[in-house]
């Protein structure tokens, strides 16, 4: 690593400019060292070393606003643990809050007195951005987004052509030459966001969604300007490139005169706009913003649509996305929709807010040289899965799918991976079936 | 940089396995690492997917949309997702030898 220059550096120290920021320094300050929350990440579990201890990540940011800003630490370095902020801190830092942490924060809820250890680590995060220490692997994707539009680099000649594509697709599954994906249309009830992914290569998820909002008599559309419900720049920790991405998708709602953004089934894209993004822009959402998760489960509970969970016998379990469970509230929805909709609903163990990891959050898919790492710790997930016996893991996130797919076949699973709107759209009832 | 060896050859990769100069590819490559992931000989479904991934990224840089893929196949959709179980980009675009696409996969 290059030698860092003295403005660098200042950089990656205003970060930690606790004068206006009491909740960093309460953070920075109370951890007891106890330990429990060595056994709740992870990374350590797949791999014992102390530097794979949470306390451990938060410690190292916190030694490096000790040596800056204590009288003890400015005094007696040693004595207290205060590091210098230099090219070894700075690669340990890029090393373990980058490349071993999926920001799950289930260490968080195990914490003895409530550290929030993820806050910590996304200082850290943004220390690094500041200092332009981002991994490329990750920044790439932010790129693609900012310079594009969608994270994909996906041409708007290309996503309509899918879009249109898929519509034909959609008039054959319901049997209604008048069935529709609506784009760009203004006034709509519904703003729906897609992950790229879906239209670049997997699209029978927007089939799905597509086929639900058509038997629900949904009032919907999506835009071809503006559509990526992701949002790397909230794992990369450059806020300012996390706001761009956010005023996006707020203009483009504004500009459609949407009553409400419905969030694609992705975590952290869900936990980004919806809880972080008024944060990154500095203002309120005129609209109403809410997950597909939530959507499904009001058709189901208003009787919008009829569903019949004999057409899915196969046991299903349930992969919780961290940034969806335990970070956004949201945990009971997932469940109501598969108890309705599938005959063979186990969980896995643990599960809920208390689910362990699928091993690609926090930006790990992006970064393959942490690769090794992502499926260590992904074993710990397969195992979880394959103790359930289920034929079917259900998961309302795209970057999860994706991690789930290639623990099936790296660890043999044998299982098929389906989103909640998948579920939904193949336990429905069309009116005219008997 | 990682390296990947399949029946005694050696490849730079990343850290995904995906071919860290793509310009190295050809027809045995592409055989070698269906190998490695355990999709075996290949049939002309698999090759017909590859080509047209393959002659995508040459044209254009990037991997080309799966409804074109589908299009210009005639393969399926759900077909296709059988064919390479880690799905057209961590499975077919990597057999194609491009390096690994941006986003969530």
């Amino acid at each position: 690593m290059e030698n860092l220059t003295k403005e660098t550096i200042d950089k990656g120290l205003e970060v930690l400019d606790t004068k206006n920021d009491g909740k960093l320094l309460t953070h920075l300050n109370s951890c007891v060292h106890c330990g429990l929350c060595a056994d709740s990440c992870t990374y350590y579990r797949a791999n014992p070393e102390a530097k794979y201890i949470p306390a451990t990540k938060v410690d190292l940011v916190a030694s490096i606003y000790r040596k800056y800003q204590t009288f003890g630490g400015k005094a007696f370095p040693k004595i207290v643990g205060a590091r210098t902020l230099n090219e070894e801190t700075t690669k340990e830092m890029v090393d373990l809050l980058f490349g071993a942490c999926t920001m799950c924060a289930r260490c968080v809820s195990h914490c003895s007195i409530g550290v929030d250890i993820t806050y910590v680590i996304k200082k850290g995060r943004e220390m690094l951005s500041n200092m332009g220490m981002i991994p490329e692997t990750l920044q790439s994707t932010i790129n693609s987004a900012i310079e594009s539009g969608n994270n994909m680099s996906i041409s708007e000649k290309d996503f309509v052509e899918t879009l249109e594509w898929l519509e034909e697709d959609l008039q054959f599954e319901v049997d209604d030459d008048d069935a529709k994906i609506y784009l760009d249309q203004k006034g709509k009830d519904i703003l729906y966001t897609l992950n790229p992914r879906e239209p670049k290569f997997f699209p029978l998820s927007i089939s799905a969604m597509a086929k639900v909002f058509h038997v629900a008599g949904e009032s919907w559309t999506i835009s071809t300007k503006m559509y990526d419900v992701t949002n790397y720049a909230y794992y990369s920790g450059n806020y300012e490139e996390a706001a761009i991405i956010t005023q996006r998708l707020y203009d483009e709602a504004e500009n459609l005169e949407s009553k409400k953004v419905v969030l694609a089934e992705c975590g952290h894209g869900s936990r980004a706009f919806r809880w972080e993004g008024p944060n990154y822009i500095k203002k309120e959402y005129p609209f109403d913003v809410i997950t597909s998760v939530e959507l499904l489960a009001s058709y189901l509970n208003e009787g919008r649509i009829k569903v019949d969970p004999n057409k899915i016998p196969e046991k299903v379990t349930l992969h919780d996305p961290c940034n969806l469970a335990r970070s956004g509230g949201i945990w009971k929805e997932q469940r109501y929709i598969l108890n309705e909709c599938v005959s063979d609903f186990v969980e896995m163990t643990p599960h809920g807010i208390d689910n362990l990891c699928c091993g690609g959050g926090g930006g790990q898919l992006a970064m393959s040289e942490y690769n090794d790492r992502r499926m260590a710790i992904g074993e710990i997930k397969a195992e979880q899965i394959r103790a359930t016996g289920a034929k079917i893991v259900a998961t309302p996130c795209h970057n999860c799918v994706d991690q789930l797919s290639q623990l099936n076949v790296t660890f043999k699973l044998g299982i098929k991976i389906m989103t909640l709107g998948e579920i939904v759209a193949d336990a429905i009832v069309m009116e005219n079936e008997k | 940089m990682p390296t990947l060896e399949i029946e005694g050859k050696v490849f730079e990769v990343d850290g995904d396995g995906f071919l860290s100069e793509p310009e190295i590819w050809n027809e045995e490559v592409a055989q070698l690492i269906a190998n490695h992931d355990g999709i075996g000989e290949m049939n002309e479904k698999h090759w017909a997917i590859v080509k047209i991934i393959r002659n995508n990224y040459e044209e254009k840089g990037m991997a080309p949309m799966i409804r074109n893929i589908c299009k210009e196949t005639g393969v399926r959709l759900r077909e296709i997702y059988e064919l390479f179980p880690l799905g057209p980009a961590r499975g077919a675009c990597r057999v194609a030898g491009l390096p690994k696409p941006d986003g969530c996969v």
